[in-house]
C-alpha cells in the first residue's frame, strides 16, 4: 500500500515536470519561429536570463570534475558514491547549458561553426570547444552507470565496453580536470577580457569564476544528494563524507570571499572611470540585494559558517541549508555580473547609444524556456536516481520528517559494494 | 643704489611683458601638443596594413546635426529603424552650446569585436577595415558585448519592415541581412570595392565614397586615404586637433573627430 502511494507521488511529480516542459516548448516554439524579437533582450542588453542559466548550469556542474579529482586522483575511495552523483548531475548540467546556448544564439542551425571555423583568440571559442569535449567525457563517465540497468543486461557487448570505460575513470578524471579548469575559468575570462565595459574588465574574473564554481558545484552535489536521500528515504553517501565535503566547501567559500575582498579593495582603488560607477551600482543600486544579500552574506559568509559548523554539530539540516545557500549565491553572482555589465552605460564614452541605464526584464518566452530546461533536467535526474542501480543506496527504515543524522558511513559504503 | 631695489623702467616692463607673453604662448603650444593625443597621420603611417589607410574625419565644428548621414546610411545599407548603423548623439560643450556627435563603426585597428568572435565571422580585411561574414555568424552576440562603442546591432527577427528613408535619401545598395546575425557599419565597402574595379578613387569620387560622407551638406564628414596627404580626409585634418573616442582603450579607431575651435 505504501509502495503504491509512493509510486503515485512520483508520477504526480513527473506530470508536473511534463507540464512545465510543455510550457517551455511553447516558448521555444515562439523563439525558433519568430526569432529573438520575442525575448526581452535588446541591442543594449544582448545577454540576459539565458546566459545566467547557462553560466549557472556550468558552475553548478563543477562538482563533477572536482569530486572526480578527489576520488580518483587523490584516491579517496569513500567519495566514489558522491562522485558518481556529481558526474550524473554534471552531464545534466552541461546538457542544460547546451540547450540554453542553442536557444540564445541567433542561428542555432550554425551551432557547429565553432568547431569548423576556429578563432583561438576568442574566450567563447575556447569555452565552446571545452564544454563540448567535456560533455563527451561526462557521457563516457555516465555510460557505465546506465549500462548497470538490469533492463540492459542482454547487451553483453555494450556492458563489456562500459566495464572497460569504467576502468579508465582516473584517466577521464584527469582529462575532465584539465578541460574544466580551462573552461570554468575562461567563462569568467569571457567577461574579464571585455575592455570596453569597466564593470567586467578585471583580471580576477577567471579566478573568481572557478573558485565560486568549485564551491557551488560541490554544494549542489551535496544538496541534491541530501534531497534524494530525504525524498527516497535511503542513504546514498555516508554522512562522514558529506560533512567532510561540506567543510571543504566552507573553506573554499572563505577563499572566495577573501579574493573578492581584495579584488574590490585593490581593484577599485581611487576613481576608475566606469568601474567606480559600476561598483556603486552593484553595492548600492538595484543589484545590492543580489550582491550583498545572496552572494556575500547568505551565499558566502553564512553558508561558509553553516557548512563548517555542520560537521562539528553533525547536523544534516545545517548541511542542507548551507549548501542550498551556496548554490543560490552562485546563481545570484552570475545574474548580477551579467546584468550589471549590460544595463549600465558602456563607460563615460560620448558614443553611447543609450546613455541611461538600459532596462531589462526577461520576457515570458525566456522564463518559459529556462524553466522548461530546468524541468527537463529535473525529470531526467528524477528518473536517474529512481532507476539507476548506482543510486539505489540503502533503505532507511524510519521515515524522518526533516533531514536528520543518517546512518553511519558503513551503510553507505555497503551499498556500493558490488 | 642696489640693482634689486630700483623700480622697473618702462622699457624693462614692456620687455618682461612681451617675454612672459611669448613664454606663455610657447607653453600653451607645448601643452596643446600633449593634449592632442591622437595624430591620425602618424597612426596611418605606422599601421601594419599596406595600401590605403581608410579614415573618416568628422568635424564637430561643422556638424549641424541635420541627420542626413543617418538617413542616407539607413537608405543605402537598408537598416532597420531603431537599429541604425550610424547614429546622432546630441551633446553640449561646457558653455551649453550644442555639439553633434555622429557615430559610425570605428573600424578599430585593435578591434575587440574581432578578437572575441568565436567563429571568426567578424574580421579585418587586408585593408584593415572590420567586416562581417553574415554566412558564418552564429548570432552569439559576444561582439556586441565586446564593442566599446555600441555600434553593433542584431537582427532580432526576419525583416518585413519598410525602409522610411527610401527613396528620399537613397536606394538600398546591399541585401538585407538574415534573421539571427549581427551587423554594423561597413564604411560602405561595397562602394570602395566597386570603385577599385571602375578606377574611381574613394574620397574623391562620390560613387566610391561612403554614403554618409557624400550626403553631408556642410562637408563635416570626410573620407579618404590618410596616407595620401591630398585626400579630403587628410586635408581636413590640417591644423586641427583630432580626437578618437575612448582613446584610453588603445583600440586605434579610424574615425577621427575634429574638436570645435
Amino acid at each position: 500500500m505504501a509502495r503504491l502511494q509512493r509510486l503515485n507521488r512520483f508520477w504526480v511529480w513527473v506530470g508536473f515536470l511534463l507540464a512545465v516542459i510543455a510550457f517551455g516548448l511553447v516558448g521555444a516554439f515562439q523563439v525558433f519561429t519568430r526569432g529573438l524579437a520575442v525575448t526581452g533582450l535588446r541591442d543594449g542588453v544582448p545577454w540576459g536570463l539565458w546566459i545566467t542559466l547557462d553560466l549557472s548550469c556550468i558552475g553548478l556542474s563543477a562538482g563533477a570534475f572536482s569530486l572526480s579529482a578527489v576520488t580518483y586522483l587523490l584516491g579517496r575511495e569513500s567519495y566514489k558514491p558522491l562522485a558518481r552523483i556529481a558526474v550524473f548531475i554534471g552531464l545534466l548540467g552541461y546538457s542544460g547549458a547546451l540547450m540554453a546556448l542553442l536557444l540564445d544564439i541567433g542561428r542555432p542551425d550554425r551551432f557547429w561553426h565553432a568547431w569548423v571555423f576556429w578563432n583561438p583568440h576568442s574566450m567563447l571559442w575556447e569555452v565552446t570547444m571545452c564544454i563540448t569535449l567535456y560533455f563527451s567525457v561526462l557521457l563516457l563517465e555516465v555510460f557505465p552507470m546506465v549500462m548497470e540497468l538490469p533492463q540492459l543486461a542482454r547487451f553483453t557487448r555494450l556492458r563489456g565496453i562500459a566495464h572497460r570505460v569504467h576502468r579508465f575513470a582516473p584517466v577521464l578524471a584527469v582529462i575532465g580536470l584539465g578541460l574544466s579548469l580551462l573552461h570554468q575559468s575562461s567563462l569568467g575570462g569571457t567577461y574579464g577580457v571585455v575592455i570596453g565595459r569597466a564593470a567586467l574588465f578585471r583580471a580576477t574574473m577567471p579566478l573568481l569564476f572557478i573558485v565560486s564554481a568549485v564551491a557551488a558545484g560541490m554544494a549542489f552535489t551535496i544538496h541534491m544528494t541530501l534531497l534524494v536521500q530525504w525524498v527516497g528515504r535511503r542513504t546514498l553517501v555516508p554522512n562522514t563524507v558529506l560533512f567532510e565535503v561540506g567543510q571543504l566547501i566552507g573553506a573554499v567559500l572563505l577563499v572566495y570571499l577573501y579574493m573578492r575582498f581584495w579584488d574590490a579593495t585593490a581593484g577599485g582603488y581611487g576613481y576608475v572611470p566606469g568601474r567606480t560607477e559600476a561598483d556603486s551600482v552593484l553595492m548600492e543600486g538595484p543589484f545590492a540585494v543580489s550582491f550583498w544579500g545572496w552572494e556575500m552574506i547568505l551565499g558566502g559568509l553564512i553558508a561558509a559558517i553553516l557548512l563548517i559548523r555542520a560537521r562539528f554539530r553533525q547536523s544534516v539540516l545545517l548541511l542542507t541549508v548551507g549548501s542550498g545557500l551556496t548554490l543560490a549565491g552562485l546563481v545570484a553572482n552570475r545574474w548580477h555580473t551579467t546584468l550589471l555589465a549590460f544595463t549600465q552605460p558602456l563607460s563615460t564614452s560620448p558614443a553611447l547609444t543609450d546613455p541611461l541605464v538600459t532596462p531589462y526584464t526577461p520576457a515570458w518566452t525566456e522564463w518559459a524556456t529556462a524553466l522548461g530546461v530546468v524541468a527537463g533536467l529535473t525529470l531526467v535526474f528524477s528518473f536517474g536516481v529512481r532507476y539507476l542501480p548506482a543510486f539505489a543506496g540503502t533503505k532507511v527504515e524510519q521515515t524522518p520528517a526533516v533531514p536528520q543524522v543518517a546512518p553511519g558511513p558503513e551503510a553507505g559504503l555497503a551499498s556500493q559494494a558490488k | 643704489m642696489s640693482d634689486y631695489t630700483r623700480e622697473l623702467t618702462r622699457r624693462e616692463f614692456i620687455r618682461l611683458a612681451i617675454g612672459l607673453g611669448i613664454g606663455l604662448a610657447a607653453a600653451d603650444r607645448v601643452w596643446q601638443w600633449f593634449r592632442v593625443h591622437n595624430d591620425p597621420l602618424a597612426q596611418a603611417a605606422h599601421a601594419e596594413t599596406s595600401g590605403p589607410y581608410w579614415g573618416m574625419v568628422i568635424d564637430l565644428e561643422k556638424c549641424i546635426g541635420c541627420r542626413r548621414c543617418v538617413y542616407a546610411c539607413q537608405a543605402v545599407n537598408d537598416t532597420r529603424t531603431g537599429h541604425e548603423w550610424n547614429i546622432l548623439i546630441e551633446d553640449q560643450d561646457t558653455f551649453a552650446k550644442p555639439v553633434f556627435v555622429t557615430r559610425p563603426c570605428m573600424h578599430c585597428e585593435h578591434a575587440p569585436c574581432v578578437d572575441v568572435c568565436p567563429v571568426g565571422a567578424t574580421y579585418h580585411r587586408p585593408d584593415g577595415l572590420v567586416a562581417m561574414d553574415y554566412d558564418r555568424c552564429i548570432g552569439c552576440r559576444y561582439c556586441m558585448v565586446a564593442c566599446p562603442y555600441g555600434v553593433r546591432v542584431f537582427n532580432w527577427e526576419e525583416r518585413t519592415d519598410e525602409n522610411p528613408q527610401v527613396p528620399t535619401w537613397g536606394m538600398p545598395e546591399v541585401e538585407r541581412r538574415p534573421r539571427g546575425v549581427v551587423e554594423k557599419c561597413t564604411f560602405c565597402i561595397h562602394r570602395l570595392d566597386a570603385a577599385a574595379e571602375r578606377g574611381l578613387r574613394p574620397g574623391y569620387d562620390r560613387a566610391a565614397t561612403p554614403a554618409c560622407c557624400v550626403i553631408c551638406p556642410t562637408e563635416a564628414r570626410r573620407f579618404g586615404d590618410l596616407r595620401d596627404p591630398e585626400s579630403p580626409a587628410a586635408r581636413a585634418l590640417k591644423g586641427r586637433q583630432a580626437v578618437v573616442l575612448r582613446s584610453e582603450l588603445g583600440t586605434n579607431p579610424r574615425v577621427f573627430y575634429l574638436l570645435p575651435e
